[in-house]
């Protein structure tokens, strides 16, 4: 199918949540075994409230350590995001802006040493370790407090299995995204959102040479501009070639291993989640 | 009508991710749908700020939003591509209507010798990007958290009240940041 009718299927419930898929698995709600389109998102596919977060053990360059859920497990809560260093249009930054807030709030609460902060790259191709670090610069995050964490998988591949597949979080490359202008238009999505992402902004990209490597099995997104929607947030890239199409998702778990929450547009305006309002949720499940 | 703005808004924002263009109006809320009028913010607390010494911009400190005047605020960083690509937009804007508001461009990136750029190497930046009003740091991001939309970058028009009046993401033309910036100075608190 899949994946067309994959993004369709988003396009049509146009929700946050992400109709209950992982990447290939078909059984999205609104896909072709119901009349209706979706209404609402199914089950979602990424934990939600009161699930366990799958586990992992992954790569901190930058610290030179492995982190794992049990790390955290019995001790302390911890928040996970998903981003790449090339995201073109402040998407990512704007998710990093939210664990940089707790981070500064737990700095200066004195919890510091009571949650962690974990950023996974989907791009570690190109996320080395020294982009990471200097990424952690632009983006002011203290590496000195010792509860950020930057999770950097193997490669590409490892990394979408992770993201996607563990965690449930779709992840699509794109791989010309000359052709999709500079990102998409909003769309927030709350079931009325076809037909609000038709205009793409068409703002000067580089274009350049694709690369061949890992991943270059989604060809046929190209020319589907329209159908990646909004909320899974950008297209489009400066540099290197490809961008990803992603949710922006945060999850705040607690010392159990449990979802407290997840929020998977967490950086729109309306039905997102603000810096604010996640500092306090992760300062409450600290404190709870 | 509420509805109109915000369809011509997300098309036309085209620009960042997500919800680029929705901003402080959004999604409608449902007094809007009732057609109730509800949008008058809460006037915000002043947040101090250093300034860097660069064109245009003095070493010191500024307050965020200003107490006598209204306030436009660029959220940006030097490592962000559409910021750089809106600066001209910026620029014009300031020759336009900078002197009638506090008009400063604010980054949270980690400025200093250990950081992503220093203080000179900022000034350098601002210098080759055209810029020429004050630039604000932001090392524990409350400003960023506070005005940024959906993502870099962002604009911000705040009142001589402190009230927020307009904000939106994306790389702005001129006309949309003096219109944004003249909300906030038409405002009626």
């Amino acid at each position: 199918m899949e994946r067309r009718t994959y993004l369709r299927a988003l396009g049509g419930t146009g929700v946050a949540g992400l109709a209950g898929c992982l990447g290939d698995v078909p059984g999205i709600g609104g896909d072709d075994r119901t009349v209706l389109e979706g209404n609402a998102r199914g089950d979602p596919s990424h934990p939600v409230n009161g699930e366990e977060f799958p586990s992992f053990s992954l790569p901190d360059p930058l610290a030179d350590e492995t982190v794992s859920l049990e790390d955290y497990t019995d001790d302390r809560p911890f928040l996970m995001t998903f981003f790449y260093t090339s995201c073109p249009d402040g998407a990512c930054p704007a998710l990093l802006l939210r664990l940089r807030r707790v981070q500064e709030d737990a700095i200066e609460r004195g919890y510091a040493d009571d949650v962690g902060l974990l950023a996974t790259t989907f791009d570690p191709n190109r996320d080395t370790p020294e982009a990471l670090e200097e990424y952690a610069k632009q983006q002011g995050v203290d590496l000195e407090v010792g509860n950020w964490h930057f999770l950097r998988p193997e490669d590409n591949e490892a990394a979408k299995t992770f993201v996607e597949d563990d965690v449930g979080m779709p992840v699509e490359r794109v791989e010309d995204h000359s052709a999709l202008g500079h990102g998409e238009g909003g769309g927030n999505g709350t079931g009325e959102s076809e037909g609000r992402n038709e205009t793409n902004g068409t703002h000067g990209n580089e274009t350049h040479g694709n690369e061949t490597e890992a991943n270059g099995s989604h060809g046929e997104n190209r020319t589907n501009g329209n159908e990646t929607h909004g909320n899974e947030s950008e297209t489009g890239g400066h540099g290197d070639g490809y961008a990803f199409t992603h949710y922006n998702l945060i999850v705040l778990v607690n010392e159990d291993g449990v979802v407290e929450r997840a929020y998977p547009r967490a950086i729109d305006p309306q039905g997102g989640v603000t810096p604010e309002e996640l500092v306090e949720d992760t300062k409450t499940v600290v404190d709870g | 009508m509420r509805r109109r703005e915000l369809l011509a808004g997300v098309g036309s924002a085209g620009v960042i991710a997500g919800a680029g263009a929705v901003a402080a109006s959004g999604v409608p809320s449902v007094d809007e749908l009732l057609g109730r009028e509800s949008d008058q913010p809460e006037p915000e607390e002043p947040l101090e700020v250093e300034t860097v010494d660069a064109p245009g911009s003095e070493a010191g400190t500024a307050t965020v939003p200003a107490s006598d005047r209204a306030t436009f605020v660029d959220i940006f960083g030097t490592w962000c591509p559409p910021c750089v690509e809106q600066m001209p937009a910026l620029a014009e804007a300031n020759d336009r209507i900078g002197d009638e508001v506090l008009f400063i461009s604010v980054t949270s990136e980690s400025v200093g010798e250990d950081g992503s750029i220093t203080r000179a190497e900022l000034a350098d930046w601002w210098d080759e990007h055209g810029g020429d009003w004050t630039i604000g740091l932001d090392p524990t991001a409350a400003v960023t958290e506070r005005y940024l939309e959906s993502g870099y970058p962002s604009a911000a028009a705040i009142d001589a009240t402190g009230r927020l009046r307009w904000s939106e993401s994306g790389v702005k033309t001129a006309d949309e940041l003096v219109a944004g910036i003249e909300r906030a100075l038409e405002a009626d608190p």
